[in-house]
């Protein structure tokens, strides 16, 4: 099995499952769950089912394509299902068992670990899942979102389709893994993860990061003060990714990043309030 | 009766278990009790999905004999003594003949009634109530919602099994009503399971593969460790810890007994343990104290018959130790003391500047230490190894287990070759990271442990960085915690507040808050965790709150101090003693501070208290100065028949005020004494209770 045959398994799962199976979002972003058809749709009361594939760029994780297992991205499937159904945990398992896996022969755990975000003020109760001590999935109970308690209660599902895919294939060598029958990890990856290592840890600009991460911040408040929520929400986004950028430039100090990162909350929170405010009539 | 109860929910944390358990235990006795029903046995077991109960009750409550009284007898009987037309009107209401109705005699009078055997309600009856009351009681450290719902629990609930005396309670919790049955093991057998009572739920589950005891899962889990290492004659690494949490993370355990290239033995134990515990719950293989290329994991299975299991984790571990032996080859390839130069670039705290600026403060405060502790044969060590402490939060290894800081530096400094003394003091300066943890073995260690929390502690209060119940950014109760640890361990006496003067000092003009303003938030600080530690050994809070009294001039001082109160508690003549300096406190509430005229005194018993109290003083003095604060308290309390004698005969207020100031004067030496050993008039005595109420903390 392939990384693009996982992805069309999972799709194939989740679509029945009754998710709407949404198109990855055109900005950096460090997980999933910061993505529009999570943030926004877990806030309202609305039901909500979704599964996409969301690249994930954690710039500090870079390895110069040296390490076996770290990448400074990575790709995850993202599973929103809103309000929780009763049964996910059963759901889940099956969906293991779709891509093949005789879940009988193995060790499957959920392992306590709470998760949080607090960039977008989110934060979950729930676990890791062990396969045979491998971390295959994050599976979250969300509570709060945007500083929002979150009623219905949404349930996330965030495989690490990397990792998934090495326990499926067996291989110890992420750069080993087909993405396709003769598409490699390697051929898909190698320079990217070389090239933006060296841009990541060395040569990203810190002063137009900085500038960068000022501009945007203003924007998204006047934005807000527009009421145009998801454009200002997409400032926030460029926000955390340049602040994770500086970040792996070594260029934050910890005073300074307990700041930034509860600057893009405010912002974030505020967003989520006003997405969930009654409307005025008009 | 049998009763047996599983809530059966999604995977909870071992923690969670542990105190749900308790509470289930605790619940269902307090219930029982309240309603009257006799427990013949009662207890929980547990797994990672099912919070059980299990035990023996009566079928119901015992009958007892009940009273019913109705009107008074002057209204309930007319003139003739017949029943009045009241009294008969009560009969119809209760249903009762009218010959069993009697005069019932009550504080309030007489009144017209009868006695009745009142049949106990049936256990299953009272069980419909306690049940969701006590499950629903349950409260975790953290909680959370799921679904539609906003109940709270530590996770999603599946089912309730509950039944007595072998038929289902009719209850029902959440949503979910009471029944006899359940489910097995999640993958290797997820079918239903019934039972009427224990015996039948742990037979059928373990049929299903779900161990409900878990004693009886760690003695699984012991005998196949037993049973894998045996043969290799090893030995599992000890890790109780360990041990019990995997107990209570498996429904059925399976011991797999793995292997790691033996290429990764060159590395540290401290950095294999680590990668093995931390990162995969793996237990460490050793034999004759040598780490083995192997290891133990416990996984929630039947079995492995194609190796799977252990083949994976293998691959895991095996990931995880090439990572590790990366960084290990990495960062030897860098000297600590070229790699400290790099901390110039790793802020410490934005206002308190650098790691290297730290480093700096470390050599200054330390050297310091060193003197003060008269340890001159450390300092050149000691201060080395403050120049270079800090270099490992570089390093690749610590950025990934940064729980090995410290610990990895010294070993670094070992492979360069450093001398031991530096590489001791470098390797123990983090510990003792809690209460629990070990003070460093080492003086150097320990001195230099000290130098690094006071700095934390004084810079961060210093830029007025507060700490509250909640908020802690940089632990400084934990560092004062280790402060604290290292001075009462390492049993070391030295002037806290010149020390406090000494690392302002060292910071200069970098602290925006006022000096005495830091100086004072910290001894008020070091005084709270002072309490906090002691109390947590168990001394009573007000013999804590006498012992700080005097103040923290000596850190290690309110032990001894406290040590000496807690020695004399239920001695008979403490509490005579404690009134008396109570006393004398009130007295001189308020007084201004008075000079002591020998040719002024008046009276006998003023004269001898004078005499006797300069010998007091004279032979309690080196003892005090010592710290041997036992000595001098059984010497102190020498001073109590003349003190009696002097309050029994002199009026303190004397007419000429001369002779008033000149007594104030001698009570307020004697006062002075007093609080050299404690602030006596805190101990709380029983003839003092109702007068001064304190609010225990």
């Amino acid at each position: 099995m392939s990384v693009q045959d996982l992805i069309l398994g999972l799709h194939r799962f989740w679509g029945g499952q009754g998710c709407y199976l949404a198109q990855t979002y055109d900005l950096e972003v460090g997980a999933g769950t910061m993505t529009p058809d999570t943030f926004f749709r877990v806030l309202d009361k609305r039901p909500w089912r979704v599964g996409y594939v969301q690249p994930s760029r954690r710039p500090d994780d870079g390895r110069y394509g040296e390490n076996p297992h770290r990448v400074q991205k990575h790709f995850q499937y993202q599973v929103i299902m809103k309000p929780s159904p009763a049964d996910i945990q059963d759901v889940y398992v099956q969906s293991l068992r779709s891509l093949g896996v005789v879940l009988e022969e193995h060790d499957l755990r959920f392992d306590e670990d709470n998760w949080e975000s607090p960039t977008i003020g989110a934060w979950g109760v729930g676990w890791q899942v062990l396969l045979d001590g491998l971390e295959i999935t994050q599976f979250t109970y969300f509570q709060q979102c945007g500083g929002i308690d979150l009623s219905p209660v949404p349930v996330e599902i965030t495989y690490g389709l990397e990792r998934l895919e090495m326990f499926l294939e067996q291989k110890d060598d992420i750069y080993d893994l087909d993405w396709s029958a003769d598409v490699s990890y390697r051929d898909l990856r190698f320079r990217e993860e070389r090239e933006f290592s060296e841009y990541n840890f060395s040569v990203a600009s810190v002063t137009m990061l900085k500038q960068a991460f000022g501009a945007c911040q203003k924007e998204a408040s006047r934005l807000i003060a527009k009421d145009l929520l998801l454009p200002a929400y997409d400032m926030c986004l460029k926000c955390s990714h340049n602040f994770n950028l500086l970040d792996s430039r070594g260029a934050i100090s910890v005073t300074e990043r307990v700041k930034m990162i509860s600057q893009i909350r405010a912002l974030v929170n505020e967003i989520a309030r006003r997405y969930t405010a009654p409307k005025e009539a008009a | 009766m049998e009763f047996l109860l599983e809530l059966l929910t999604e995977e909870l944390p071992a923690s969670h278990i542990r105190s749900a358990l308790d509470q289930l235990e605790a619940g269902f006795r307090k219930e029982l009790a309240d309603a009257r029903i006799d427990v013949a046995s009662l207890r929980t077991l547990g797994t990672p999905r099912r919070l059980i109960v299990a035990g023996d009750f009566a079928a119901g409550q015992p009958d007892r004999e009940e009273t019913v009284t109705g009107p008074p007898m002057t209204i309930a009987k007319a003139a003739d003594g017949s029943l009045s037309p009241a009294g008969r009107g009560f009969a119809r209401s209760q249903g009762v003949d009218e010959s069993l109705l009697g005069p019932i005699v009550t504080p309030r009078g007489e009144y017209l009634g009868f006695r009745r055997l009142a049949k106990g309600t049936p256990t299953a009856e009272i069980l419909m109530a306690a049940v969701p009351r006590v499950l629903g009681g349950l409260s975790f450290p953290k909680m959370m919602r799921w679904a539609e719902s906003p109940f709270r629990f530590s996770r999603p609930i599946h089912g309730l099994l509950c039944v007595f005396g072998g038929t289902p309670v009719e209850t029902s919790f959440e949503g979910f009503p009471a029944t006899g049955a359940t489910v097995g093991h999640r993958i290797a057998s997820p079918g239903p399971v019934t039972a009427a009572n224990f015996a039948e739920y742990q037979a059928r589950l373990e049929k299903g593969f779900v161990v409900v005891d878990p004693e009886a899962r760690k003695s699984m889990i012991l005998a196949q460790v037993d049973a894998a290492l045996g043969p290799l004659q090893a030995q599992v690494y000890p890790d109780a810890d360990l041990l019990d949490e995997l107990t209570l993370n498996v429904e059925h355990p399976l011991v797999v007994l793995g292997g790691f290239p033996e290429t990764y033995l060159s590395l540290p134990l401290e950095v294999l343990s680590t990668a093995m515990r931390q990162g995969q719950k793996l237990f460490s293989v050793v034999r004759d104290g040598k780490q083995l290329p192997l290891f133990l994991g416990v996984a929630d299975a039947p079995a492995d018959p194609k190796g799977l299991i252990r083949r994976g984790n293998e691959r895991v571990l095996r990931a995880r130790l090439e990572d590790a032996r990366f960084f290990w080859d990495q960062d030897r390839k860098v000297r600590l003391r070229e790699r400290a130069a790099g901390l110039k670039n790793v802020v410490f705290q934005e206002k308190l500047g650098s790691y290297d600026d730290k480093a700096e403060r470390l050599k200054k405060i330390a050297s310091y230490l060193c003197d003060k502790l008269s340890a001159a044969e450390v300092k050149a060590d000691v201060v080395e190894a403050a120049a270079l402490c800090k270099a490992d939060l570089l390093t690749e290894m610590v950025k990934e287990f940064s729980g090995l800081q410290g610990r990895m530096g010294g070993l670094y400094a070992e492979q360069e070759g450093l001398p031991a003394a530096v590489q001791r003091a470098i390797y123990e300066h983090y510990q003792p990271a809690g209460l629990d943890d070990d003070s460093p073995s080492s003086l150097g260690g320990a001195i230099l442990s000290l130098a690094d929390k006071m700095d934390s502690i004084v810079g961060v209060l210093g830029v007025g960085i507060q700490v509250s119940g909640s908020s802690d950014p940089f632990g400084l109760r934990r560092n004062a915690h280790g402060v604290a640890k290292v001075v009462l361990d390492k049993k070391l006496r030295f002037s806290f507040p010149l020390l406090l003067d000494k690392v302002l000092n060292v910071y200069g003009d970098r602290l925006p808050l006022e000096r005495a303003a830091v100086k004072a938030a910290c001894l008020d600080f070091f005084a709270g965790r002072l309490r906090f530690i002691l109390e947590k050994r168990g001394f009573r809070y007000d013999l804590v709150g006498a012992a700080l009294g005097p103040g923290i001039d000596q850190l290690y001082d309110a032990l001894p101090r406290v040590e000496a109160l807690d020695s004399l508690k239920s001695s008979p003549q403490i509490e005579p003693f404690i009134l008396m300096a109570k006393r004398i406190n009130n007295i001189l509430k308020g007084q201004p501070a008075a000079k002591v005229n020998p040719d002024l005194f008046v009276d006998k018993e003023e004269r001898d208290l004078h005499s006797s109290f300069a010998i007091i003083r004279d032979n309690a003095q080196p003892m005090l100065a010592r710290g041997d604060y036992a000595r001098a308290q059984g010497i102190i309390f020498k001073i109590q028949p003349v003190l009696n004698a002097f309050f029994d005969k002199v009026l303190v207020m004397a007419e000429d005020k001369k002779v008033r100031q000149n007594r104030l004067g001698l009570l307020q030496s004697i006062q002075k004494m007093l609080l050299g050993i404690a602030d006596y008039s805190q101990v709380v005595v029983e003839g003092d209770r109702q007068a001064k109420p304190r609010a225990s903390r």
